[in-house]
């Protein structure tokens, strides 16, 4: 399937542009993102209500241990300021044989206004392999920060929900040793990756949170406007 | 009151504390002024309770201290006004105890005004009056209470004389506990479809749940028998829609096709005697069976879509409710879909080649397309997005080729699947067969068969042995094959693979040569074990009659002083034949051509042994014995 399109695209050299274009229009490319957080002795019960929320109750919850890296490159476009482009690298500790991921996040949108439901921020990745980390640091990236993230997951028609707990790396220790936890809670995420335009999917999150609320309460989050009190 | 000491009091020096913190600290309160210590002071007297003299004396000083408060105070009086109630106080009871000095000393002279004990009879007549009220007022409770008990009693005599007739709440209970319900306004609406499951069948299983109605309609029935009595009637009434009762399973006919005519004739028993059994049935068992009927009505209609779509070199047909596909030639899968309403008649119908086990093949294959509808696997690491499999997930970093994508994108249909089964299930009993027959025409080598108790539903595995009796350590020919689903796979003992098709001709000639092979192959480590060298041997014989299935076996092997022979030669068709030759000959004419003794030890001459004449119980036994015969003479 993909291959013709490959072949097509060599065929016609003037479209490739175009192609790309109507790509984007079926590519899930916007993520859709409610976030939260609850304290380690609390989240057996959150756990223990999504497994019964969420799809596939006969099975246990799956277990992930990620490890993240994130780069950051200074774009220099030209007539403009430079900026920090942010690209994310995620592998799977636990599957040393899937892919590793590389990840793009847009600015969040809709934290202001109270119109939209959810945060909606582009998102584009892609798997590659594992040498991408060389790659982009010969491209120029330099190394922000990185962190293992370690948890659960669940699944809810195409919402995902991820329940992890944020580790610190400790001074160049391999991942899976030397890691400290950042805080005393779990992070809890809820987002879905759709194409954009499909703005009936934050609804259909909303009320999901909703039924989370008491123990964990999902919300936009607006990560700059936080306090910084632990830098 | 004339002895009185002045006390002069004075607060303490220390201020009051207010809070002790936690780490010990004391915080006090700020010290009062002089004002709100005045008025805090002022607030404590108890004006009631003061004695005349005490108060006035009292009054007189405050008076005068409130003079003097307010000459000093007298700039901000009009806004706060702190002794407005102790002035008031002041007052009213100034004015009274006024009143009181008048009243006394005019009761004093006795003149005007005598003081006489007052009667107080009216309070007797209020406590009778009271009395009565309470009394009435615990009549009035105690016959709210007896009436309540009385209901009680009533409807627990009630439950009591209906416990047979069970509530129509707790069965909507047990209901909900294995069904899925919802309200829609004043209905009950449950589903019975198996679309949390992982299905997309596009018809719903919406049934409707309703409150039985009592007795009214009993009379109208013909009285049951008191057999059927014992069964409680339920208060729950399930209405399934029409197209969902009755009872349904999928059959499966694996037939000749000269045989067609008796799967047609079965088809019009439908729809005979209609809905005779509904309501009397329990709720549970008419839900299962509708249940069952939308999934065979599911996997049928998978079925002929698939049965329609697939491009076969011989069409799939689907004609009304059966699907015909061809497994092999001559030999055609016939699935039907029966849906009755009403009982018993099918019984009768016929004594159905009906496969089960192919029946719950069907079943086992819908389930695992609903499961693998719902079960999707998870991502890792777990920004990446949810649904593409691991392959896919490795397709784009591994660079995968157009074919590699392609072929992720196909999948087995359920038709094709079971088409394969069938064809499985053929190509075993075919083997089977053969084998048995095998074992049981040849009894001189047995030949023993071994089915591996696991295997899949399009492979199984055999074993065969083959042995001569009382001579199983000498010589054991084994294979194994596999069968497949339209073709056998041979695997011998020294790594020769075969492979057969589906035919049965194939495997039987390949077994009759094994036999034979086998023969040769004990009679020569037979020969070792007596001594006797062994000179040739082949397994493919080109000389000799041709045979109609594989080709003969032969071996000469010679005594160990070398001056016997024996050839054998085994073919399939003929059977053993042994010959004997001497060199040299014991005696000796010379002739025209042979003049010299010593061309005798060329050998040649051979004569036949009459074989069924020998002594021995089998081959390999009676060739110990015509070994042994001949070194010994």
């Amino acid at each position: 399937m993909e291959s013709k399109d490959w072949g097509s695209m060599s065929q016609l050299v003037t479209t490739p542009l175009e192609q790309i274009t109507t790509a984007l229009n079926i590519i899930p490319n916007q993520e859709y993102l409610l976030q939260g957080s609850v304290l380690d002795n609390a989240v057996e019960v959150l756990l223990h209500r999504l497994r019964g929320l969420c799809d596939n109750v006969d099975t246990s919850p799956e277990p992930f241990y990620d490890h993240e890296m994130c780069f950051t490159i200074m774009s220099m476009e030209s007539g403009t300021q430079p900026q920090p482009l942010s690209l994310r690298v995620r592998r799977a500790t636990d599957y040393p044989d899937m892919p590793f991921q590389l990840r793009y996040i847009g600015v969040p949108e809709g934290t202001g206004n109270n119109a939209r439901p959810t945060i909606v921020r582009s998102s584009i990745d892609i798997g590659t392999s594992s040498t991408i980390v060389e790659f982009l640091t010969e491209l120029g990236c330099r190394l922000d920060f990185e962190y293992v993230a370690r948890g659960y997951m669940f699944r809810k028609g195409r919402m995902k929900i991820t329940v992890s707990k944020i580790f610190k790396l400790n001074n160049n220790g391999k991942p899976p040793d030397a890691t400290e936890p950042i805080s005393q809670s779990y992070l809890v995420e809820l987002s879905v990756l759709a194409p954009s335009g499909q703005d009936a999917i934050a609804e259909d999150m909303r009320n999901f949170a909703e039924q989370l609320r008491p123990l964990v309460v999902l919300d936009k989050i607006d990560v700059k406007r936080i306090p910084m009190s632990m830098s | 009151m004339a002895y009185s000491v002045n006390i002069s009091i004075e607060a303490p020096v220390e201020n009051q504390i207010q809070e002790i913190t936690f780490d010990g600290q004391e915080i006090y309160q700020t010290p009062l002024s002089m004002s709100e210590s005045l008025a805090k002071l002022a607030q404590k007297i108890d004006f009631s309770k003061t004695g005349y003299e005490e108060l006035k004396r009292e009054t007189e000083a405050i008076d005068n201290g409130a003079e003097e408060e307010n000459a000093s105070k007298d700039n901000f009086q009009s806004s706060i006004w702190p002794w407005d109630s102790v002035r008031n106080k002041l007052r009213s009871a100034y004015t009274e105890t006024c009143v009181l000095a008048d009243v006394l000393a005019i009761a004093k002279e006795k003149r005007y005004l005598v003081l006489d004990p007052v009667q107080q009879e009216q309070h007797d007549s209020k406590s009778m009056t009271s009395i009565y009220a309470r009394k009435k007022a615990l009549a009035g409770a105690g016959s709210v209470l007896l009436t309540g008990a009385e209901r009680l009693r009533a409807s627990q005599t009630e439950a009591a004389r209906n416990r047979a007739v069970p509530d129509f709440h707790i069965e909507l209970l047990r209901l909900r506990q294995n069904w899925r319900l919802k309200k829609v306004s004043n209905t009950i609406i449950g589903d019975l479809s198996y679309r949390t499951a992982g299905s997309k069948f596009a018809q719903t299983g919406m049934f409707e749940v309703t409150k039985a109605e009592e007795e009214s309609d009993r009379p109208n029935s013909p009285p049951p028998s008191p057999g059927a009595n014992a069964k409680p009637a339920s208060a729950l009434r399930v209405s399934v829609p029409s197209e969902l009762q009755g009872v349904a399973y999928i059959e499966v006919l694996c037939s000749q096709k000269d045989q067609e005519d008796l799967c047609s004739a079965s088809i019009n028993l439908q729809h005979s005697n209609v809905t005779t059994y509904g309501a009397d049935v329990h709720w549970q068992q008419r839900l299962e069976s509708a249940q069952n009927v939308l999934f065979c009505k599911e996997l049928f209609n998978q079925l002929a879509k698939e049965a329609v779509q697939l491009h076969a070199p011989i069409p799939h047909m689907v004609v009304g409710n059966q699907i015909m596909a061809s497994t092999f030639p001559g030999i055609q899968l016939i699935i039907k879909l029966r849906h009755s309403t009403g009982e018993g008649e099918k019984k009768a119908g016929h004594k159905s080649d009906h496969d089960h086990v192919l029946e719950h093949s069907l079943h086992q294959l819908l389930r695992e397309v609903h499961h693998k509808n719902t079960h999707h696997p998870f991502p890792h690491p777990s920004s990446a997005p949810l649904g593409p499999s691991k392959r896919r997930a490795l397709a784009g970093p591994t660079a995968a080729d157009r074919y590699t994508l392609l072929e992720m994108t196909q999948s087995e249909t359920l038709l094709e699947q079971i088409i394969k089964q069938a064809q499985h299930f053929f190509t075993r009993m075919r083997t089977e067969f053969v084998l048995d027959s095998i074992v049981k025409e040849v009894k001189d080598p047995l030949i023993v068969t071994h089915w591996n108790a696991l295997n899949s539903p399009t492979l199984s595995c055999v074993k065969i042995n083959i042995i001569t009796h009382g001579y199983d350590t000498v010589c054991r020919t084994s294979l194994v094959i596999q069968v497949g689903e339209k073709m056998l796979k041979c695997v011998c003992r020294d790594g020769k693979v075969m492979h057969m098709s589906y035919e049965p001709q194939e495997l039987r000639d390949l077994i009759y040569c094994q036999i034979y092979q086998h023969q040769i192959q004990a009679v020569q480590s037979l020969a070792k074990c007596m001594g006797w060298h062994y000179l040739a041997n082949s397994s493919h014989l080109g000389i000799g009659a041709v045979e109609p299935l594989g080709n003969a076996c032969s071996c000469i092997l010679a005594s160990p002083m070398g001056d016997r022979l024996i050839a054998v030669r085994c073919e399939p068709q003929g059977g053993v034949l042994v010959s004997i030759a001497h060199s040299p000959k014991k005696d000796f004419f010379s002739g025209q051509l042979v003049k010299e003794r010593k061309w005798e030890n060329l050998g040649g001459g051979f004569k036949e042994v009459r074989w069924d004449k020998m002594e021995g119980k089998n081959f390999l036994n009676k060739m110990e014995l015509l070994m042994a015969s001949l070194t010994s003479s």
